[in-house]
């Protein structure tokens, strides 16, 4: 089937891909009993139910899927799958779908945000939440950044008044390259797979 | 009792005061704690979109692997709710042979390796199943008497590994454990609602609005403070309770502490070892009495 403008809208290749990410056969596992919804944290404000993600995917509808904001405001509560008749974790759902949408380039400020906190990771081994927000700052833009800057003046004060923001990098792992090249093995071994 | 203690990296800034109210109060009841040398964070939720999940497993699996060389059998505790769900879920993992061959194969790049034989814990666990309540009891020299505490668990450390410790919806080790102190855990409306974590960072207007009925359902079910074991937790509803009193017009003014600095309080430690300090709320005058 094709959209208006002519761009394929249903991709079957796109379901396939799914199924064969990490989580893919939580994907096939779903009945669509329409449970998680009523218990998810954030469902009235996502674009997409976590029900009808599962949904689109099977419909291929790779588009609607990848720009859905539901991926990002899922916070990974796990409350859906406590509750979920076939088990399905659907926050490990949205993490793999989070990494198609990265890969595909849609961009948010969560992803922005998964950015600037990875390579902390791979830069140090281990987060230094004070240098996070503006690193992210950075990353979001100037205007975007003074908006933030003004709208939680309030909360980052009171957070340094009460020494809850450490102004410099607290020390990191001994050898950063090692869990670099840890993670570069298990990179090289997950595309293998794939 | 000893243990591989996993702080995370929420221990080394925005919840220094649970770091070190848990190190206080662990010499308090005889745990030895041995930090995992060399720890490195365990990539939380976020990590996995951007290299992967199964990277992101094997990033946290370092964090067993060091453990287990550092000492075998022995279990790991955390005190983040994010880290406990993430180490743990990793941990079961390592009952594939499939995932422990090709995580193993990783790990090498570092001269580690992991058997997956370790158990992760989380704090509230060790505190009711290996300490238990009454130890606690016993060494609340300064009971909290007559004190109202809504105890909030938050999500993952109850309903990532299910049924773990603990009942994923009605959870009760933390209320055991603020009984034991002496103070009446209060029931309260919304206990079991997600404050919405990570998102207070890229979308702080969803976090208040989270966390708004969290703390007027405790405030009207009349409780002097909030106690959480989960360092996103106790940030969200602790920073952004102004906005949210703003934004929805209400008065509420509820320190939240994590559990590890009342039970500090109740031990008869000072106020510098609890970190109460470190509340944004101030909690000095709910706790005159004991500070
Ligand atoms: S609760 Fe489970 S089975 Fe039901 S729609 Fe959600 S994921 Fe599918
Ligand atoms: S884990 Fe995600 S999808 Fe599931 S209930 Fe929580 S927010 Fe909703
Ligand atoms: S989950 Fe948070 S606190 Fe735990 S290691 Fe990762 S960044 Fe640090
Ligand atoms: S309650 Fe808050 S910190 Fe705890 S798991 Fe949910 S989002 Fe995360």
């Amino acid at each position: 089937m094709s959209g208006a403008d002519g761009v394929k809208r249903y991709d079957p290749e796109f379901t396939k891909r799914v199924y064969k990410m990490d989580n893919g056969k939580w994907v096939k596992m779903c009945m669509q009993c329409g449970i998680c919804p009523t218990t998810c944290t954030l469902r009235d404000i996502m674009d997409h139910s976590p029900r009808r993600i599962i949904q689109l995917i099977r419909a291929g509808d790779k588009e609607q899927v990848l720009k859905s904001n539901t991926l990002w405001l899922c916070t990974s509560c796990y409350t859906c799958a406590c509750r979920c008749p076939r088990g399905v974790p659907m926050m490990d759902v949205m993490h793999d779908l989070r990494h198609l949408a990265e890969e595909e380039g849609y961009i948010t400020n969560q992803s922005h945000m998964a950015k600037v906190y990875y390579n902390d990771v791979a830069k140090r081994g281990r987060i230094w939440e004070g240098g996070l927000t503006m690193k992210y700052g950075l990353k979001i833009g100037i205007g975007n950044a003074l908006k933030m800057a003004r709208e939680m003046q309030d909360v980052g004060m009171e957070m340094l008044k009460h020494k809850r923001l450490s102004i410099f990098p607290p020390k990191g792992v001994k050898n950063p390259a090692k869990l670099r090249a840890v993670l570069q093995k298990a990179a090289a071994l997950a595309k293998e797979e794939g | 009792m000893k243990y591989n203690y996993f702080p995370g990296c929420a221990s080394e800034g925005t919840a220094l005061a649970n770091y070190h109210a848990f190190l206080a109060v662990a010499k308090k009841l005889g745990i030895e704690l041995n930090e995992i040398e060399d720890w490195n964070c365990c990539g939380a939720t976020v990590t996995s979109s951007v290299i992967g999940e199964f990277p992101a497993q094997v990033l946290a699996a370092r964090n067993l692997a060091l453990a287990e060389k550092q000492q075998r059998d022995t279990d790991i505790v955390t005190t983040c709710s994010s880290c406990y769900a993430i180490l743990g879920l990793t941990n079961n993992k390592f009952a594939d042979e499939e995932f422990k061959k090709k995580a193993n194969e990783a790990l090498k790049e570092d001269e580690l390796e992991y058997t997956g034989n370790l158990n992760v814990r989380f704090l509230l666990d060790v505190l009711v199943n290996d300490i238990g309540v009454e130890k606690i009891e016993a060494a609340a020299e300064k009971p909290l008497k007559g004190l109202k505490v809504a105890g909030y668990v938050g999500c993952q450390s109850v309903k990532a590994l299910r049924g773990h410790y603990d009942d994923p919806e009605y959870p009760e080790s933390l209320d055991k454990i603020i009984r034991a102190l002496g103070a009446e855990a209060v029931e309260f409306e919304n206990s079991n609602k997600c404050c919405t974590g990570a998102l207070a960072l890229t979308a702080p207007e969803i976090t208040v609005s989270a966390v708004h009925p969290i703390i007027d359902g405790a405030a009207k079910a009349g409780a002097d403070l909030i106690v959480t074991p989960c360092p996103l937790c106790q940030m969200n509803l602790d920073a952004y309770q102004a906005k949210a009193n703003k934004q929805f017009q209400t008065n509420n003014n509820l320190p939240v502490l994590f559990i590890t600095q009342l039970m500090a309080l109740a031990f008869g430690l000072s106020r510098k070892e609890a970190g109460l300090d470190y509340c944004i709320v101030s909690p000095y005058q709910k706790l005159s009495n004991w500070v």
